[in-house]
């Protein structure tokens, strides 16, 4: 039976409410200790929120100011990557980052205030010398300044007003989604549950203590909560009196295009150095990065949105982007865009992780304000909430039987030509290409509905797989998907959803509607 | 892996054009011809086209899609060819070596003397024309929506809202009608319908489908399935005007926006393409910039009547074969440069004057009583009046044999008034 239509269990050593990246790295970890760990997620998939709409970058911690919880989380999780997913079967790619210091940093100066000289000084070396300065002084390894044609060097394709750069070479990028999938699946092989679909509505506290978590499915006992909410953190601490802090969120579309025409067209992660009086938003600035797939990515933008579901994307904000990125990348083929997305920050007022223990409601631990960086601090994230779980009395004994390995799905488009043919001969789905984009076959799809953590709906087998991701966007492709989804999960074609409840693919049988009829 | 199999010509796709091109190939005297299509069965796109328009030009009849299809599919049958159904070509170098799968064989290998690339086309998706709003299910396009009511069976929207007037989306506005769903509009973002002329009156207007020409829609609400779009009229710079911006309820977005060929696999194999039509250049033959690696049909420029594509094929089979057998003298080409009110022509290059030549183009902008004529160094080779000429209907100009050939250095063809 999948596991979200199995009853909760009655009591659980914890329970995670909010299976993003944060909750299921907090629950991979909580599984080297104990075997009773339950995350709850309100979506119909783990990664179904923030995790999924993100621009994948494992920073090094270079953007964050410094002394912040951010930073510190930021640097040392970036440092801990690669052993943090090994043995997951994802991997941080570390392409690098290139920072690049562009005439429009400091404007010539007419009134001869600055001279030539002194200007060129500053933009050449005083800029990059001074961000490598303070990226070491943050704990960050192998930044080094560029000269201009080093900068073209390594990435032909930035405007020719580039005068220096630096480059950040522990930056990577890792896919969110799946990063998410593999540790909630990693965790339930050493025994963890994951229950979807199932939101929280309360918690019963007896003593100022948390006792149980209250859900749309009942309840569980349990003295250990994790808030990884996200977006909703806040409420969620507040229902339990555990809260003081305000999510406001904050928007960040993205544009995605078409690999064949962007992959070479930048290697690294390339942005544009502003100084603080030049960024228009509460953010990073953004940049143009491939995804792990090799899709070229611009953006993101920062827009405060009152709605946490506003998942949209405005056409002002596509020409923002455009506008944006025109300076930095000139000759950019922007008729190559085949995807736009959006994802919400979840910031508080004071735009730095809450992370600890409550003062007020003992058992109950807030991950709270986690945004960007918050996918390169999740393996630090997880370490410090460890060191909170241990003190909360989860044993701090690794399990002799903690299994360390969470296979890896098959990939036909991965493979070699030998291991296809290989495969095909055993299981003739293997041979039969669902999504022509992607070249993803019927195998892969089945296997992505019957694994550890199904993926019941269009989106979660495109996560998983690619279905419908490349430039047709499920064009030629969503029918198939969805008769097969409605073949393995014994349900009528009309039950299949693109994302869950309420987001049926089709309405009705051909000639239902002539005799008065609809699903 | 099983060993390499080295056809005469091998057609990938077996949609109208993979079948003209086929059969012409193995007419035209090549035995080894065979055919690979990625779908479960022949005819492309036809077997989901069952409204009726297909076949005026090539079998002076008027036949449904699948009618059309299957007269192919008969003679490709009769025809000694190599069919492989539910295969896909996986990759495809410059020097014609293919990689293919299919559940039966697994992972095969080829090295054709020929190839003929016949992938069609795709369509233009919500995201590639920037689209504002949410991502719900409920936005398809047309052509997706008409295999999943006429093949599939299974209706994608009850109250649909349909963005743009091409062939497709004014043919979904009432299949979508007949099956009893409501389509509220059509909304065109040009002045003009994108779609035939035919196929404005016959489904829209038998129907009383409103068009609305000069509007676009501007957001997509819904966050799990649409709930309604916001359209608004646009200036004469096709950017909306916010005042007239209006709500309008509906479970989906159908979206007829523009067909896009497939050429992943031409680019592959190093095909130099054409900006303009976004397919390969081709000669008279339909010969690529590749050696050996010939393209018809939509895959060289979405044409919009079966027809022209059949016609396209069969030059390319023929090409094909004459390339094969050896019977084919290669000359240095001559560009066909578009002149007044051209936007593009097909063949971008001709190589032997000597013969008659099939040339397609599309115009610019709507123009009134017009002629279109070709100069071939100077010389009048074909001209033809016209009341009315618009952009979506790709025109056929056949020019004869030239006299004097091997002298011409440019070939030009243009829309001028009547007068001239």
């Amino acid at each position: 039976m999948p596991q979200q239509l199995s009853p909760l269990p009655s009591s659980a050593d914890m329970v995670i409410v909010g299976a993003g990246v944060i909750g299921c790295s907090i629950a991979r970890e909580a599984a080297r200790y104990t075997s009773d760990v339950v995350i709850l997620e309100k979506e119909s998939d783990v990664a179904d929120g923030t995790s999924k709409a993100n621009n994948a970058e494992v920073h090094s911690g270079i953007g964050e100011d410094a002394g912040t919880l951010k930073q510190k989380l930021n640097v040392r999780g970036n440092q801990l990557y690669d052993e943090f997913v090994q043995g997951l079967g994802v991997e941080v790619k570390r392409h690098g980052m290139l920072i690049v210091v562009t005439q429009r940093t400091i404007p010539a100066d007419p009134d001869g205030n600055l001279t030539e000289v002194e200007r060129e000084e500053i933009l050449t070396q005083k800029i990059p010398e001074g961000i490598v300065a303070y990226g070491e002084n943050a704990g960050i390894k192998g930044l080094r300044v560029l000269t201009r044609d080093e900068v073209f060097r390594m990435e032909p394709n930035v405007t020719r007003d580039a005068v220096a750069g630096v480059y950040d070479q522990t930056y990577g990028l890792i896919s969110p989604y799946k990063l998410t999938i593999a540790l909630a699946e990693h965790a339930v092989i050493n025994g963890a549950r994951v229950f979807l679909d199932t939101e929280v509505t309360g918690f019963r506290l007896e003593d100022g203590r948390i006792r149980a978590v209250v859900t749309n499915h009942g309840e569980i006992e349990t003295s250990i909560v994790v808030n990884a909410a996200g977006v909703f953190a806040d409420e969620v601490a507040d229902m339990a009196g555990a809260g003081g802090f305000v999510i406001h969120p904050r928007k960040g579309a993205t544009l995605l295009f078409d690999r064949q025409v962007t992959a070479e067209y930048v290697r690294s992660s390339v942005a544009e150095f502003r100084l603080p009086g030049q960024r228009t938003t509460q953010s990073k600035g953004g940049g143009a990065m491939p995804t792990d797939e090799g899709n070229l990515q611009l953006g993101p933008t920062a827009i405060e949105t009152g709605d946490k579901y506003d998942t949209s994307i405005s056409a002002e904000e596509i020409e923002e982007i455009f506008e944006r990125f025109h300076y930095l990348l000139p000759d950019f083929p922007r008729d190559a865009i085949i995807s736009a997305f959006s994802g919400i920050r979840a910031p508080t007022l004071e735009e730095d992780f809450v992370i600890g223990a409550s003062d007020d409601v003992h058992g109950f631990v807030n991950v709270a304000g986690i945004q960007s960086p918050g996918l390169a601090s999740a393996p630090a994230i997880a370490e410090m909430v460890i060191g909170i779980l241990h003190e909360l009395g989860i044993p701090d004994v690794p399990r002799p039987d903690f299994d360390p390995v969470r296979p890896k799905p098959y990939r036909f488009s991965e493979l070699s030509n030998d291991e296809r043919d290989r495969l095909i001969r055993e299981d003739p789905r293997w041979g039969h290409v669902i999504c022509r984009c992607e070249t993803v076959t019927e195998m892969e799809v089945v296997n992505a509905i019957h694994a550890i953590i199904p993926a019941v709906n269009m989106d979660a087998v495109k996560r998983r797989t690619r279905t419908g991701m490349g430039r047709c966007q499920g064009g030629f492709c969503h029918n198939r998907v969805a008769a097969i989804l409605a073949r393995e999960l014994g349900i009528p074609i009309t039950a299949v959803t693109k994302d869950g409840e309420g987001s049926p693919i089709f309405l009705a049988a051909a000639k239902d509607f002539l005799r008065g009829e609809e699903a | 892996m099983s060993p390499v199999g080295k056809p005469d010509c091998m057609v990938i796709g077996a949609g109208p054009a993979g079948l003209g091109a086929a059969l012409a190939a193995r007419e035209a005297g090549l035995k080894d011809v065979m055919l690979i299509e990625r779908d479960v069965e022949l005819g492309g796109i036809l077997p989901q086209c069952i409204h009726d328009g297909f076949g005026s030009i090539v079998f002076d009849e008027v036949l449904t899609g699948p009618q059309y299809a299957q007269r192919y599919i008969d003679q490709v049958q009769a025809a000694d060819i190599d069919v492989k159904l539910n295969t896909m070509v996986l990759e495809m170098a410059p020097d014609r070596r293919i990689t293919a799968v299919n559940s039966r064989e697994g992972i095969i290998e080829f090295e054709p003397r020929s190839i003929v690339l016949a992938m069609g086309c795709r369509e233009r998706t919500r995201h590639q024309i920037m689209l504002p709003g949410f991502r719900p299910a409920g936005i398809i396009c047309a052509g997706a929506a008409q295999r999943d009511i006429n093949i599939d069976g299974i209706m994608p929207g009850r109250r649909v809202v349909i963005l743009g007037s091409g062939d497709i989306g004014l043919i979904m506005a009432r299949r979508f009608t007949l099956e009893g769903a409501e389509v509220e509009g059509v909304y065109e973002i040009m002045k003009h319908p994108g779609g035939l002329s035919r196929n404005v009156v016959q489904c829209l207007h038998d129907y009383d489908i409103p068009l609305h020409l000069s509007h676009t829609v501007t957001f997509i609400h819904g966050r799990r399935r649409v709930e309604a779009v916001t359209v608004a009229q646009v200036g004469e710079d096709l950017k909306p005007i916010k005042e007239t911006e209006r709500l309008v309820p509906c479970d989906s977005l159908v979206l007829s926006v523009g067909l896009i060929p497939e050429n992943e696999l031409s680019l592959q194999a190093g095909v130099e393409l054409d900006p303009v039509t976004a397919g390969p250049v081709v000669d008279e033959s339909m010969h690529t910039s590749v050696d050996g690696i010939f393209a018809c049909g939509n895959v060289v420029s979405v044409f919009d009547l079966v027809d022209w594509v059949t016609r396209t094929a069969e030059a390319a089979g023929r090409g094909a074969a004459e390339y094969v057998l050896g019977k084919k003298k290669i000359r240095a080409p001559i560009r066909v440069k578009p002149g007044r009110n051209v936007r593009f022509v097909v063949p971008q290059l001709v190589r032997n004057l000597g013969r008659e030549i099939d040339l397609y183009f599309r115009v610019e902008h709507p123009e009134r009583a017009v002629r279109a004529r070709v100069l071939a160094g100077g010389e009048q080779v074909y001209s033809r009046k016209a009341r009315m000429v618009r952009p979506p209907e790709m025109i056929h100009a056949q020019i004869s044999a030239v006299n004097a050939a091997g002298k011409v250095k440019e070939i030009k063809l243009e829309v001028v008034s009547h007068e001239e």
